[in-house]
C-alpha cells in the first residue's frame, strides 16, 4: 500500500553539471521494491506537480532514500528539486510501479540504463547479486563517456566482488546497435531477461529490437521516462 | 459536444462531462484529451502517480461503453494493465485513452481501488 509522506532534504550529491543525488530522510520506515517509484507532490507556481522519481537506493536502507536526477532545460519540476537547500521538505506518495526485480533471477539478467535510467536498475542489480544464484549478470549503460557513467565506482566493486556480474558503457547513440549485436545477432540464446529504462524513444526501440528477435514479451521489462 | 459519464465503485454519484475534444489539453497531464485529463480538468480526482507518463497503472478505469470510439492502446500501456489489479477485458490507463470523437458518448466506471491507494499520511 502506498504512503503520503514527507522527506527531509539531508544531503544533496553532485554527479556533474546537471545531475545530482537527493538523500531524503524519513519520518517512519518505508517499504518498497527495488525498481520502483516515489511520486513527488512539488509546489510550483501555485500548483501542485507530480513528478515521478525512482528510488536508487535499496529497500535495505528504510529511512532514507536516494534520488537522481538530471537538470531537464526549461524543466519546472528538476528546477524546483535542484533548487532545494538541505533541510527542505519534500512531500512524496509511494511506493509505485511494476519495473521491479526484487527475487534471484531465473536466468541470465541484462540491464539497460541510459544516463539516469540506471536509478532503478541500481538496487535491482544489487538484489540481483545478493541472491547469488551464479546466474550472469550484465549491465550495459549509456553515458557519453565511461566516467559519465552514474555509479561507476560502485559497479566496478561490484564486478570484482561478483564473478558473475560485468559491466559495459557504450554512448547512448550507440545503446539499440548494441544490444543487437551483443543479444539478438550474438547467438541464438532467448532465455534471457531484460530490464530497460531510459528516457524517451530509446527504450521501445531496444524493447522492439528484443522482442521482434523472440525473446518473450514478459522477459522484456521496461520503463520509460 | 462528448459526453464522459463517471460511475464509482464506491457509490459516489455518477458525474457526467460534457466537453469539446478540439479543445484539449485541459490540464497538463497525461495525453491532451485523455480521460485522466478531462476529469482532472473537471474536478475529479484520479490518481496518477507517474504523472499520465504511462509508468504505473493508478489512473486505471473501466470503460462500460464506447470504448470503440477511444484511441488504440499502445503496446505500453497493453504491457502495464498487463500487471493491473483488477483487471478487465475493458480495462484502459486513464492517462492513455483519449477522446478524439466529438460526438463519442462514453462510460466510466472508477474502481474503489483506484481511488484508494494512499493509505494516509504517514509524517
Ligand atoms: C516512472 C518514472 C520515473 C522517473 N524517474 C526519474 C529519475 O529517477 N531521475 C530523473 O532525472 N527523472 C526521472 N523521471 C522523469 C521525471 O519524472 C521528470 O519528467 C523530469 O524530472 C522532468 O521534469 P520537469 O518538470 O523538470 O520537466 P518537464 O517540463 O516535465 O519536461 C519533461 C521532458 O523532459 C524529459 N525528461 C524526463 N526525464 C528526463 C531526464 N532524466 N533527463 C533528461 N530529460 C528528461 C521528458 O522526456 C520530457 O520531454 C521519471 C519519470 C517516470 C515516468
Ligand atoms: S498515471 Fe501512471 S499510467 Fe496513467
Amino acid at each position: 500500500m502506498a504512503v503520503e509522506l514527507d522527506g527531509r532534504l539531508e544531503a544533496v550529491v553532485d554527479h556533474g553539471a546537471d545531475t545530482r543525488s537527493l538523500f531524503l530522510g524519513l519520518p517512519v520506515p518505508f517499504d518498497f521494491r527495488p525498481g520502483q517509484f516515489i511520486s513527488c507532490r512539488l509546489p510550483v507556481g501555485g500548483e501542485i506537480l507530480n513528478r515521478p522519481y525512482s528510488i536508487a537506493s535499496s529497500p535495505e536502507e528504510t529511512r532514507r532514500l536516494e534520488i537522481v536526477l538530471n537538470l531537464v532545460p526549461g524543466g519546472p519540476g528538476s528546477h524546483y528539486l535542484f533548487g532545494l537547500a538541505v533541510g527542505a521538505a519534500v512531500r512524496f506518495t509511494g511506493p509505485w510501479g511494476s519495473f521491479v526485480l526484487d527475487r534471484a533471477p531465473e536466468a541470465e539478467t541484462v540491464f539497460i540504463a541510459d544516463g539516469t535510467g540506471i536509478a532503478p536498475i541500481r538496487p535491482m542489480l544489487r538484489r540481483g547479486v545478493a541472491t547469488a544464484t551464479g546466474r550472469p549478470l550484465r549491465l550495459l549503460a549509456g553515458a557519453a563517456a565511461r566516467d559519465r557513467v552514474l555509479y561507476r565506482d560502485e559497479l566496478d566493486a561490484l564486478a570484482r566482488e561478483y564473478p558473475a556480474f560485468r559491466w559495459d558503457h557504450v554512448p547512448s547513440a550507440a545503446l539499440a546497435d548494441e544490444v543487437r549485436r551483443r543479444w539478438v545477432d550474438g547467438d541464438a540464446d532467448r532465455s534471457r531477461h531484460f530490464f530497460v529504462c531510459g528516457v524517451g524513444a530509446i527504450v521501445p526501440a531496444i524493447r522492439d529490437v528484443l522482442r521482434h528477435a523472440g525473446y518473450e514479451r514478459r522477459a522484456v521489462q521496461y520503463e520509460k521516462w | 459536444m462528448a459526453k464522459l459519464r463517471v460511475q464509482f465503485e464506491s457509490g459516489e454519484p455518477e458525474r457526467v462531462i460534457e466537453f469539446d475534444p478540439a479543445r484539449a489539453p485541459f490540464q497538463h497531464d497525461g495525453r491532451p484529451g485523455s480521460i485522466l485529463d478531462v476529469l482532472l480538468a473537471h474536478g475529479i480526482h484520479l490518481e496518477h502517480a507517474c504523472g499520465g507518463n504511462c509508468a504505473c497503472t493508478t489512473c486505471h478505469v473501466v470503460v462500460k461503453k464506447g470504448s470503440e470510439r477511444l484511441s488504440e492502446s499502445e503496446e505500453a500501456e497493453e504491457d502495464l494493465l498487463d500487471k493491473a489489479p483488477g483487471l478487465t477485458p475493458t480495462s484502459r490507463l486513464g492517462c492513455q485513452a483519449v477522446i478524439e470523437d466529438p460526438d463519442a458518448e462514453i462510460v466510466v466506471w472508477i474502481p474503489r481501488y483506484t481511488i484508494n491507494q494512499i493509505s494516509g499520511h504517514g509524517g
